[in-house]
């Protein structure tokens, strides 16, 4: 396999770079609030959350974070949906994302392997803010920070990788079947509820363990509160798997890629 | 320098979507296939300006596309030095909410620039495109012109190695296209490459060293602008041939008593051989007349008509005072001269035969559109406006003494 990043790719990427801004920056020229939108997203997610489930159902867990308090299961459940919509944003738009710029394919000399970045990168700096004004609710209620939380960025890294190859084969089949896209946005749905994030894996009966650990998304969203919770270093065995699988998703977005390009190109 | 060997380029046209898939992850053949390019070979070089001519669908687009990179080829060799922009790329990525300024960003990397190449030469862009304080204005106020003024300032500054021009340029009015193209030959003797794509021949004559003409994807024809442009017309002359039993099909618009009717006419300009000319040439018009009666006082009408259907000029032979007789079973051959001093574009030939000076007491025969011809750019001098209408310049008058006194109301 020829492993020289390609010319093209190298030059799509201030194109990349813009697509970025357009997302984040562009997109809300013209509105009173401009780019405070990029904020308002994770914030409202983190206080509907925090005020929900702390205050009014006043839920406690066992067995998590240094003490019980109020805010367990708001941590439980942030921890757990702030990746969840990075990882399903993503998902649902890099699926689409060759139809959706089709535009652009048409008219510009561009990689189709840079294209997901751009989705990745704007998807990563919102996640990014909200894992900041996370982080800052963290402070305020005075929960322990550990150094583990400098595995947070490494993690992230291996689900955007992980997304990198799956998404890309998904926009290359969507390009073709318009039914994937919807299929994708579905199965996001039921993907949510077969992933612990509003629940905790121990309620579940115990055969339904071995079936949940071939779901990615487990071993993300455990990997995230073992580090910010359980501050200790997550279960590497299924992370090193994932880091396989995801290997292996790339080079099958990459071989479909090399076999359908100049098709996929004819037919926008 | 654009070094183009043996490039081929087959589109697939699949039934269904999913045959599409099945076929790419390699199952069996389930397409028809399209030959858009066969064989292309031809070589630009630096400080070359060379015409692509071809009729619609003849794989211009698809040539350009394979070019620009947008496109992937079956097989052949594609060898290009350098950046190389299209007009194909014109405005995109423009953001309506955005100022003028901004977009310049994002057209310009767009069409490959790079951050530096873009600050560098944004003043010059904002100049070129006479956008003024617009500039600052977000792209939603622009009219469709100053939007398009703006796309051909950046793709026109992006100073590639090589250059694709294509029909888009002759889009904007006369005094941009001026500007464009006195652009373009600023970036030839700098020693660019062009590959100019258009329709408009004389354009093709003025500018380009070289042309080649493409048939169904092939090039059959590659040498000296003039000769090409002649090649070419005789490509259209054939097809009009072709089409015209697809045209009498559409001739059902025909009424009339049918006394007298016409069974066969051509419109062709003088020189050229075809229903092509340049304004100023002559075309001719020929008619062969067939009566099924005595006509006594037969008149022959015809309208020129431009694309939206508006009368451009019209005149009968009764208003030209000659008479038409013709007898039962007789065959009769008119031609009629017409310089064509009006602009360039599309026009049809309507026609009729009727008696006296309108067609309203006895209409024998009369047909929308039954020709067609299309006056393609200035032979001689240039003009605006529909026509040319015959003038006296004199830049040196005497003055007269009754110009000296401005008339006054009271006067008249």
């Amino acid at each position: 396999m020829n492993l020289r990043v390609p010319r093209l790719f190298l030059d799509s990427l201030p194109l990349v770079r813009q697509l970025v801004r357009q997302e984040l920056v562009d997109r809300h020229k013209g509105s009173v609030l401009g780019t405070t939108w990029t904020l308002i997203g994770p914030l409202v997610t983190i206080l509907v959350f925090v005020l929900v489930f702390s205050r009014i159902m006043g839920a406690r867990l066992e067995g998590f974070g240094a003490e019980i308090d109020q805010y367990t299961y708001s941590i439980y459940l942030i921890c757990g949906i702030l990746p969840w919509m990075a990882f399903a944003k993503c998902l649902e738009r890099i699926t689409n994302l060759f139809v959706a710029q089709a535009h652009l394919i048409t008219k510009v000399r561009l990689s189709l392997k840079a294209l997901p970045l751009s989705v990745l990168i704007a998807e990563s700096i919102t996640h990014l803010i909200g894992m900041v004004i996370f982080a800052l609710f963290l402070m305020l209620v005075g929960y322990p920070f550990s150094a583990w939380w400098l595995g947070l960025p490494l993690v992230f890294a291996l689900q955007c990788a992980f997304l990198y190859g799956l998404g890309l084969c998904l926009a290359v089949l969507a390009s073709y079947l318009k039914d994937i896209r919807e299929t994708v946005a579905v199965s996001l749905q039921l993907w949510f509820w077969v992933t612990p994030i509003v629940y905790v894996a121990d309620i579940l009966p115990a055969w339904t363990q071995d079936v949940l650990a071939l779901n990615p998304m487990f071993h993300f969203v455990g990997a995230y509160r073992d580090l910010i919770m359980r501050q200790q270093l997550p279960e590497t065995t299924g992370l090193l798997v994932l880091a396989a699988v995801t290997a292996g998703f790339i080079w099958l977005a990459f071989w479909l890629l090399a076999r359908t390009e100049r098709d996929l190109r004819d037919s926008f | 320098m654009i070094e183009v060997n043996q490039l081929c380029k087959t589109f697939r046209l699949f039934a269904k979507p999913s045959d599409r898939l099945r076929e790419a992850l390699g199952g069996r053949q389930r397409h028809t296939p399209h030959h858009a390019l066969r064989d292309l070979s031809f070589r630009v070089a630096e400080g070359e300006v060379l015409g692509v001519l071809g009729r619609n669908g003849a794989g211009k687009s698809t040539l350009l596309k394979l070019l620009t990179g947008v496109l992937v080829p079956d097989s052949g060799e594609m060898h290009i030095d350098g950046r190389v922009t299209g007009l194909l790329e014109l405005g995109t990525g423009f953001n309506p909410e955005l100022s003028g300024y901004d977009n310049i960003t994002i057209n310009g990397l767009m069409v490959g620039m790079s951050h530096a190449e873009i600050n560098a030469r944004r003043q010059t862009i904002i100049e070129f495109s006479e956008l003024g304080d617009y500039i600052d204005e977000p792209l939603r106020t622009y009219s469709s012109g100053m939007v398009m003024r703006l796309g051909f300032a950046v793709a026109i500054h992006a100073d590639p190695a090589c250059f694709l021009v294509d029909e888009a340029l002759s889009v904007g009015d006369g005094y941009f296209q001026q500007k464009c193209m006195k652009r373009i030959r600023e970036f030839k003797e700098a020693g660019g490459s062009i590959l100019f794509v258009s329709h408009d021949l004389n354009a093709v004559k003025m500018l380009c060293d070289r042309a080649i003409v493409l048939e169904s994807g092939q090039i059959t024809f590659d040498g000296d602008a003039d000769a090409a442009v002649n090649h070419y017309n005789r490509i259209m002359a054939r097809q009009a041939e072709e089409e015209e039993g697809r045209h009498r099909a559409r001739h059902q618009g025909v009424y009339g008593s049918g006394d007298v009717e016409i069974v066969h006419g051509t419109a062709l300009g003088v020189t050229s051989d075809a229903p092509m000319l340049s304004s100023g040439e002559t075309l001719q018009v020929s008619l062969d007349l067939q009566a099924h009666r005595q006509v006594d006082d037969l008149t022959l009408g015809l309208m020129i008509r431009d694309r939206f259907g508006q009368d451009i000029y019209g005149v009968n032979t009764h208003q030209l005072g000659q008479a038409l007789r013709l007898a039962p079973g007789e065959q009769r051959r008119v031609t009629v001269d017409i310089t064509c001093d009006i602009a360039p574009g599309k026009y049809t030939l309507t026609l009729a035969l009727h008696s006296s000076d309108h067609h309203l007491d006895d209409c024998y025969w009369w047909c929308d559109s039954y020709l067609q011809f299309e006056v393609a750019g200035f032979g001689g001098q240039p003009f605006g406006g529909v026509c040319r209408l015959p003038i006296a310049l004199d830049l040196d008058a005497p003055a007269t003494a009754r110009d000296t006194r401005m008339p006054h109301a009271s006067d008249l």
